[in-house]
Protein backbone atom coordinates (compact mmCIF):
# COMPACT_ATOMS: atom_id res chain seq x y z
CA UNK A 1 0.00 0.00 0.00
CA UNK A 2 1.49 3.34 -1.07
CA UNK A 3 0.68 5.38 2.02
CA UNK A 4 4.17 6.64 2.87
CA UNK A 5 3.46 10.03 1.35
CA UNK A 6 0.48 10.44 3.66
CA UNK A 7 0.94 12.31 6.90
CA UNK A 8 0.22 10.27 10.04
CA UNK A 9 -3.41 10.54 11.08
CA UNK A 10 -3.54 12.01 14.58
CA UNK A 11 -6.97 12.23 16.24
CA UNK A 12 -8.17 12.73 19.80
CA UNK A 13 -10.06 9.48 20.31
CA UNK A 14 -9.82 9.15 24.10
CA UNK A 15 -13.54 9.71 24.67
CA UNK A 16 -14.57 7.21 21.99
CA UNK A 17 -12.11 4.61 23.33
CA UNK A 18 -13.47 5.05 26.88
CA UNK A 19 -17.03 4.65 25.62
CA UNK A 20 -16.08 1.50 23.70
CA UNK A 21 -14.53 0.03 26.85
CA UNK A 22 -17.30 1.02 29.26
CA UNK A 23 -20.07 -0.06 26.88
CA UNK A 24 -18.50 -3.41 26.01
CA UNK A 25 -20.96 -6.31 25.94
CA UNK A 26 -20.94 -9.96 25.03
CA UNK A 27 -22.94 -10.23 21.79
CA UNK A 28 -22.95 -14.01 21.95
CA UNK A 29 -25.01 -14.05 25.14
CA UNK A 30 -26.94 -10.78 25.16
CA UNK A 31 -29.69 -11.65 22.68
CA UNK A 32 -32.57 -13.97 23.39
CA UNK A 33 -33.20 -15.63 20.08
CA UNK A 34 -36.80 -16.89 19.80
CA UNK A 35 -37.34 -20.21 18.01
CA UNK A 36 -39.51 -18.44 15.45
CA UNK A 37 -40.79 -14.96 14.71
CA UNK A 38 -44.46 -14.05 14.74
CA UNK A 39 -45.71 -14.70 11.20
CA UNK A 40 -48.09 -11.76 11.07
CA UNK A 41 -45.50 -9.11 11.98
CA UNK A 42 -43.30 -7.21 9.51
CA UNK A 43 -39.53 -7.78 9.89
CA UNK A 44 -38.69 -4.38 8.49
CA UNK A 45 -40.50 -1.09 9.10
CA UNK A 46 -43.07 -0.81 6.34
CA UNK A 47 -42.20 2.81 5.65
CA UNK A 48 -38.58 1.75 5.06
CA UNK A 49 -39.26 -0.89 2.44
CA UNK A 50 -38.17 -0.09 -1.10
CA UNK A 51 -41.74 0.19 -2.40
CA UNK A 52 -43.09 2.36 0.42
CA UNK A 53 -45.10 5.36 -0.73
CA UNK A 54 -45.63 4.02 -4.25
CA UNK A 55 -48.61 2.38 -5.97
CA UNK A 56 -46.38 -0.70 -6.29
CA UNK A 57 -46.71 -1.22 -2.52
CA UNK A 58 -50.47 -0.60 -2.53
CA UNK A 59 -50.96 -3.14 -5.31
CA UNK A 60 -49.53 -5.95 -3.16
CA UNK A 61 -51.78 -8.13 -1.03
CA UNK A 62 -51.25 -7.82 2.73
CA UNK A 63 -49.56 -11.21 2.68
CA UNK A 64 -47.17 -10.09 -0.06
CA UNK A 65 -46.38 -6.90 1.85
CA UNK A 66 -45.45 -8.84 4.98
CA UNK A 67 -43.43 -11.33 2.92
CA UNK A 68 -41.57 -8.47 1.25
CA UNK A 69 -40.65 -6.95 4.63
CA UNK A 70 -39.12 -10.29 5.61
CA UNK A 71 -36.98 -10.64 2.51
CA UNK A 72 -35.99 -6.97 2.58
CA UNK A 73 -34.92 -7.42 6.22
CA UNK A 74 -32.79 -10.39 5.17
CA UNK A 75 -31.40 -8.26 2.32
CA UNK A 76 -30.69 -5.35 4.67
CA UNK A 77 -28.85 -7.55 7.15
CA UNK A 78 -27.02 -9.33 4.30
CA UNK A 79 -25.88 -5.93 2.99
CA UNK A 80 -24.62 -5.17 6.48
CA UNK A 81 -22.62 -8.40 6.51
CA UNK A 82 -21.05 -7.79 3.09
CA UNK A 83 -20.36 -4.15 3.93
CA UNK A 84 -18.66 -5.18 7.17
CA UNK A 85 -16.57 -7.79 5.32
CA UNK A 86 -15.31 -5.07 3.01
CA UNK A 87 -14.61 -2.47 5.68
CA UNK A 88 -12.98 -4.96 8.06
CA UNK A 89 -10.56 -6.16 5.40
CA UNK A 90 -9.62 -2.55 4.58
CA UNK A 91 -9.10 -1.59 8.22
CA UNK A 92 -7.20 -4.77 9.09
CA UNK A 93 -4.73 -3.96 6.31
CA UNK A 94 -4.13 -0.49 7.80
CA UNK A 95 -4.01 -1.03 11.56
CA UNK A 96 -0.51 -0.40 12.97
CA UNK A 97 0.70 0.94 9.63
CA UNK A 98 2.80 4.08 10.14
CA UNK A 99 -0.01 6.37 8.92
CA UNK A 100 -2.57 4.91 11.32
CA UNK A 101 -0.37 4.13 14.34
CA UNK A 102 -1.97 6.89 16.43
CA UNK A 103 -5.51 5.62 15.84
CA UNK A 104 -4.77 1.89 16.10
CA UNK A 105 -6.12 1.61 19.63
CA UNK A 106 -9.54 2.70 18.41
CA UNK A 107 -9.23 0.53 15.30
CA UNK A 108 -8.90 -2.52 17.57
CA UNK A 109 -12.29 -1.68 19.11
CA UNK A 110 -13.69 -0.98 15.67
CA UNK A 111 -12.60 -4.30 14.15
CA UNK A 112 -13.77 -6.27 17.19
CA UNK A 113 -17.18 -4.62 17.27
CA UNK A 114 -17.70 -4.97 13.54
CA UNK A 115 -16.96 -8.69 13.73
CA UNK A 116 -19.58 -9.00 16.46
CA UNK A 117 -22.14 -7.06 14.42
CA UNK A 118 -21.50 -9.36 11.49
CA UNK A 119 -22.14 -12.33 13.77
CA UNK A 120 -25.56 -11.19 15.01
CA UNK A 121 -26.71 -10.10 11.55
CA UNK A 122 -25.74 -13.51 10.19
CA UNK A 123 -27.47 -15.26 13.10
CA UNK A 124 -30.71 -13.49 12.26
CA UNK A 125 -30.50 -14.23 8.53
CA UNK A 126 -29.64 -17.90 8.98
CA UNK A 127 -32.02 -18.62 11.89
CA UNK A 128 -35.10 -16.98 10.43
CA UNK A 129 -34.42 -16.53 6.71
CA UNK A 130 -32.39 -19.68 6.17
CA UNK A 131 -29.90 -17.79 4.02
CA UNK A 132 -27.93 -14.65 3.27
CA UNK A 133 -28.28 -12.88 -0.04
CA UNK A 134 -24.93 -13.03 -1.85
CA UNK A 135 -22.83 -9.92 -2.32
CA UNK A 136 -23.72 -8.13 -5.52
CA UNK A 137 -21.24 -8.43 -8.39
CA UNK A 138 -18.28 -6.10 -8.11
CA UNK A 139 -15.90 -4.82 -10.74
CA UNK A 140 -12.51 -5.52 -9.25
CA UNK A 141 -10.67 -4.13 -12.29
CA UNK A 142 -11.70 -0.60 -11.27
CA UNK A 143 -9.25 -0.08 -8.43
CA UNK A 144 -9.32 3.71 -8.25
CA UNK A 145 -5.88 4.07 -9.88
CA UNK A 146 -6.86 7.50 -11.18
CA UNK A 147 -6.88 8.89 -7.62
CA UNK A 148 -3.79 9.98 -5.68
CA UNK A 149 -2.73 7.64 -2.89
CA UNK A 150 -4.09 9.98 -0.20
CA UNK A 151 -7.42 10.32 -2.05
CA UNK A 152 -7.64 6.53 -2.23
CA UNK A 153 -7.19 6.40 1.55
CA UNK A 154 -9.87 9.06 1.94
CA UNK A 155 -12.25 7.06 -0.24
CA UNK A 156 -11.69 3.88 1.78
CA UNK A 157 -12.75 5.63 4.98
CA UNK A 158 -15.47 7.65 3.24
CA UNK A 159 -17.06 4.45 1.93
CA UNK A 160 -17.03 3.04 5.46
CA UNK A 161 -18.58 6.24 6.85
CA UNK A 162 -21.28 6.45 4.17
CA UNK A 163 -22.18 2.79 4.59
CA UNK A 164 -22.45 3.23 8.36
CA UNK A 165 -24.50 6.43 8.17
CA UNK A 166 -27.01 4.93 5.74
CA UNK A 167 -27.37 1.77 7.79
CA UNK A 168 -27.73 3.85 10.94
CA UNK A 169 -30.71 5.72 9.51
CA UNK A 170 -32.52 2.40 9.21
CA UNK A 171 -31.27 1.10 12.58
CA UNK A 172 -32.34 4.23 14.45
CA UNK A 173 -35.84 4.06 13.00
CA UNK A 174 -36.33 0.32 13.45
CA UNK A 175 -34.92 0.29 16.99
CA UNK A 176 -38.10 2.00 18.21
CA UNK A 177 -40.69 0.68 15.73
CA UNK A 178 -43.18 -1.13 17.98
CA UNK A 179 -44.73 -2.95 15.03
CA UNK A 180 -41.56 -5.04 14.65
CA UNK A 181 -40.71 -8.26 16.52
CA UNK A 182 -38.66 -7.72 19.68
CA UNK A 183 -35.51 -9.42 18.34
CA UNK A 184 -35.54 -7.19 15.23
CA UNK A 185 -35.80 -4.05 17.36
CA UNK A 186 -33.00 -5.29 19.61
CA UNK A 187 -30.56 -5.99 16.78
CA UNK A 188 -31.22 -2.55 15.31
CA UNK A 189 -30.91 -0.89 18.73
CA UNK A 190 -27.60 -2.52 19.64
CA UNK A 191 -26.12 -1.77 16.23
CA UNK A 192 -27.28 1.84 16.37
CA UNK A 193 -25.62 2.24 19.77
CA UNK A 194 -22.19 1.05 18.55
CA UNK A 195 -22.40 2.79 15.21
CA UNK A 196 -22.77 6.22 16.76
CA UNK A 197 -19.13 5.88 17.92
CA UNK A 198 -18.01 4.52 14.56
CA UNK A 199 -19.70 7.38 12.74
CA UNK A 200 -18.03 9.92 15.05
CA UNK A 201 -14.64 8.33 14.30
CA UNK A 202 -15.44 8.12 10.59
CA UNK A 203 -16.20 11.82 10.40
CA UNK A 204 -12.97 12.71 12.20
CA UNK A 205 -10.75 10.60 9.97
CA UNK A 206 -12.61 11.81 6.86
CA UNK A 207 -11.94 15.43 7.82
CA UNK A 208 -8.25 14.71 8.42
CA UNK A 209 -7.71 12.90 5.12
CA UNK A 210 -9.80 15.39 3.13
CA UNK A 211 -7.55 18.19 4.40
CA UNK A 212 -4.55 16.21 3.19
CA UNK A 213 -6.11 15.72 -0.25
CA UNK A 214 -6.94 19.44 -0.51
CA UNK A 215 -3.44 20.41 0.59
CA UNK A 216 -1.78 18.16 -2.02
CA UNK A 217 -4.07 19.14 -4.90
CA UNK A 218 -7.28 21.18 -4.37
CA UNK A 219 -8.44 20.20 -7.86
CA UNK A 220 -8.79 16.58 -6.74
CA UNK A 221 -11.48 17.44 -4.18
CA UNK A 222 -14.32 17.86 -6.74
CA UNK A 223 -13.31 14.54 -8.33
CA UNK A 224 -13.57 12.87 -4.93
CA UNK A 225 -16.92 14.62 -4.34
CA UNK A 226 -18.24 13.19 -7.60
CA UNK A 227 -17.14 9.71 -6.60
CA UNK A 228 -18.82 10.06 -3.20
CA UNK A 229 -22.10 11.26 -4.69
CA UNK A 230 -22.06 8.24 -7.01
CA UNK A 231 -21.30 6.04 -4.03
CA UNK A 232 -24.29 7.44 -2.14
CA UNK A 233 -26.55 6.59 -5.08
CA UNK A 234 -24.96 3.17 -5.46
CA UNK A 235 -25.45 2.39 -1.77
CA UNK A 236 -29.14 3.26 -1.92
CA UNK A 237 -29.61 1.14 -5.04
CA UNK A 238 -28.26 -1.98 -3.29
CA UNK A 239 -31.33 -1.93 -1.04
CA UNK A 240 -33.43 -2.66 -4.13
CA UNK A 241 -32.60 -6.32 -4.61
CA UNK A 242 -34.56 -8.08 -7.37
CA UNK A 243 -33.90 -11.39 -5.61
CA UNK A 244 -35.96 -10.15 -2.64
CA UNK A 245 -38.84 -9.20 -4.96
CA UNK A 246 -38.66 -12.64 -6.57
CA UNK A 247 -38.63 -14.34 -3.16
CA UNK A 248 -41.76 -12.37 -2.27
CA UNK A 249 -43.35 -13.75 -5.48
CA UNK A 250 -43.64 -10.30 -7.04
CA UNK A 251 -43.46 -10.59 -10.84
CA UNK A 252 -41.13 -8.67 -13.20
CA UNK A 253 -38.57 -8.04 -10.47
CA UNK A 254 -36.09 -6.11 -12.63
CA UNK A 255 -38.68 -3.82 -14.18
CA UNK A 256 -40.21 -3.27 -10.76
CA UNK A 257 -36.81 -2.36 -9.36
CA UNK A 258 -36.20 0.13 -12.16
CA UNK A 259 -39.61 1.74 -11.69
CA UNK A 260 -39.29 1.85 -7.91
CA UNK A 261 -35.81 3.42 -7.93
CA UNK A 262 -37.03 6.25 -10.15
CA UNK A 263 -40.40 6.83 -8.46
CA UNK A 264 -40.68 10.40 -7.06
CA UNK A 265 -41.77 9.10 -3.64
CA UNK A 266 -38.66 6.93 -3.51
CA UNK A 267 -36.37 9.73 -4.69
CA UNK A 268 -37.73 11.79 -1.78
CA UNK A 269 -37.16 8.85 0.57
CA UNK A 270 -33.55 8.53 -0.66
CA UNK A 271 -33.00 12.23 0.03
CA UNK A 272 -34.27 11.74 3.57
CA UNK A 273 -31.90 8.81 4.16
CA UNK A 274 -28.93 10.73 2.73
CA UNK A 275 -29.73 14.15 4.20
CA UNK A 276 -27.44 13.90 7.23
CA UNK A 277 -24.50 12.53 5.23
CA UNK A 278 -24.89 15.06 2.43
CA UNK A 279 -24.99 17.87 4.99
CA UNK A 280 -21.77 16.58 6.55
CA UNK A 281 -20.03 16.25 3.17
CA UNK A 282 -21.07 19.77 2.17
CA UNK A 283 -19.89 21.23 5.45
CA UNK A 284 -16.58 19.39 5.11
CA UNK A 285 -16.15 20.82 1.59
CA UNK A 286 -16.79 17.66 -0.42
CA UNK A 287 -20.51 17.98 -1.20
CA UNK A 288 -22.11 17.39 -4.60
CA UNK A 289 -22.38 21.14 -5.22
CA UNK A 290 -18.63 21.33 -5.98
CA UNK A 291 -18.73 18.64 -8.67
CA UNK A 292 -17.46 20.12 -11.95
CA UNK B 1 -37.17 1.03 -22.29
CA UNK B 2 -36.25 0.85 -25.97
CA UNK B 3 -36.85 -2.34 -27.86
CA UNK B 4 -33.39 -2.30 -29.48
CA UNK B 5 -31.10 -3.82 -26.85
CA UNK B 6 -27.76 -2.43 -28.02
CA UNK B 7 -29.33 1.02 -28.23
CA UNK B 8 -30.41 0.64 -24.59
CA UNK B 9 -26.85 -0.36 -23.68
CA UNK B 10 -25.47 2.73 -25.46
CA UNK B 11 -28.03 4.98 -23.76
CA UNK B 12 -27.09 3.57 -20.36
CA UNK B 13 -23.39 4.28 -20.91
CA UNK B 14 -23.90 7.74 -22.40
CA UNK B 15 -26.43 8.61 -19.70
CA UNK B 16 -23.86 7.87 -17.02
CA UNK B 17 -20.99 9.51 -18.88
CA UNK B 18 -22.30 12.78 -20.31
CA UNK B 19 -18.71 13.98 -20.82
CA UNK B 20 -17.79 10.92 -22.90
CA UNK B 21 -16.33 12.01 -26.21
CA UNK B 22 -17.69 9.41 -28.61
CA UNK B 23 -18.67 5.82 -27.94
CA UNK B 24 -17.02 3.55 -30.49
CA UNK B 25 -17.61 -0.17 -30.69
CA UNK B 26 -14.01 -0.77 -29.65
CA UNK B 27 -13.75 1.61 -26.69
CA UNK B 28 -12.54 -0.29 -23.63
CA UNK B 29 -15.48 0.44 -21.32
CA UNK B 30 -13.67 -0.82 -18.23
CA UNK B 31 -10.27 0.86 -18.68
CA UNK B 32 -11.94 4.13 -19.72
CA UNK B 33 -14.19 3.82 -16.63
CA UNK B 34 -17.26 4.37 -18.81
CA UNK B 35 -18.56 1.46 -16.71
CA UNK B 36 -17.04 1.78 -13.26
CA UNK B 37 -17.43 -0.35 -10.18
CA UNK B 38 -20.39 1.72 -8.93
CA UNK B 39 -22.29 1.42 -12.23
CA UNK B 40 -21.50 -2.23 -12.77
CA UNK B 41 -24.39 -3.71 -10.81
CA UNK B 42 -26.90 -1.49 -12.61
CA UNK B 43 -25.36 -2.56 -15.90
CA UNK B 44 -25.70 -6.24 -14.99
CA UNK B 45 -29.37 -5.72 -14.12
CA UNK B 46 -29.91 -3.90 -17.43
CA UNK B 47 -28.35 -6.79 -19.36
CA UNK B 48 -30.47 -9.29 -17.44
CA UNK B 49 -33.59 -7.34 -18.25
CA UNK B 50 -32.69 -6.99 -21.93
CA UNK B 51 -31.74 -10.64 -22.40
CA UNK B 52 -34.32 -12.13 -20.03
CA UNK B 53 -31.56 -14.30 -18.59
CA UNK B 54 -29.87 -14.12 -15.20
CA UNK B 55 -26.14 -13.51 -15.02
CA UNK B 56 -24.27 -15.51 -12.39
CA UNK B 57 -22.03 -13.07 -10.47
CA UNK B 58 -19.66 -15.93 -9.68
CA UNK B 59 -19.20 -16.65 -13.35
CA UNK B 60 -18.42 -13.30 -14.95
CA UNK B 61 -15.80 -12.96 -17.66
CA UNK B 62 -14.68 -9.34 -17.63
CA UNK B 63 -13.71 -9.52 -21.31
CA UNK B 64 -17.40 -9.96 -22.18
CA UNK B 65 -17.98 -6.44 -20.82
CA UNK B 66 -14.97 -4.62 -22.24
CA UNK B 67 -16.40 -3.28 -25.51
CA UNK B 68 -19.77 -2.79 -27.16
CA UNK B 69 -18.66 -5.35 -29.72
CA UNK B 70 -17.90 -7.94 -27.03
CA UNK B 71 -21.21 -7.21 -25.29
CA UNK B 72 -23.16 -7.67 -28.49
CA UNK B 73 -21.41 -10.94 -29.26
CA UNK B 74 -21.85 -12.34 -25.75
CA UNK B 75 -25.36 -11.21 -24.94
CA UNK B 76 -27.23 -10.30 -28.10
CA UNK B 77 -26.00 -12.51 -30.93
CA UNK B 78 -28.07 -15.60 -31.47
CA UNK B 79 -26.13 -18.63 -32.62
CA UNK B 80 -26.79 -19.30 -36.30
CA UNK B 81 -29.51 -21.84 -36.83
CA UNK B 82 -28.36 -25.12 -38.39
Amino acid sequence: MAVRDIEPVVLDLGRLENLAESGYYNPYTMFEWPDAIESELPWMSENLTTLAGTPMWDELTREQQITLTRFEAINFFSLNIHGIRELMSEVVMRIHEHTYANVSEFLHHFIGEENEHMWFFAQFCLRYGGKLYPAQPALKADSGDHFSSVARELIVFARILIFEEIVDYYNANMATDQSLPHIVREINRVHHQDESRHVAFGRMIFTNLLAQVAKRDPDEVPVVAEYLENYLQYSISTLYNPAAYRDAAIPDALALRRRALAHPARVEAHDRVLKRTRRFLSKAGAGREIIK
Amino acid sequence: MTTEPMQAVREFIIGRNPKLDGLSNDLDLIDSRAINSLAFIEFIFLLEELTGESIDPEDLNLDDFRTLKALETRFFTKEAAC
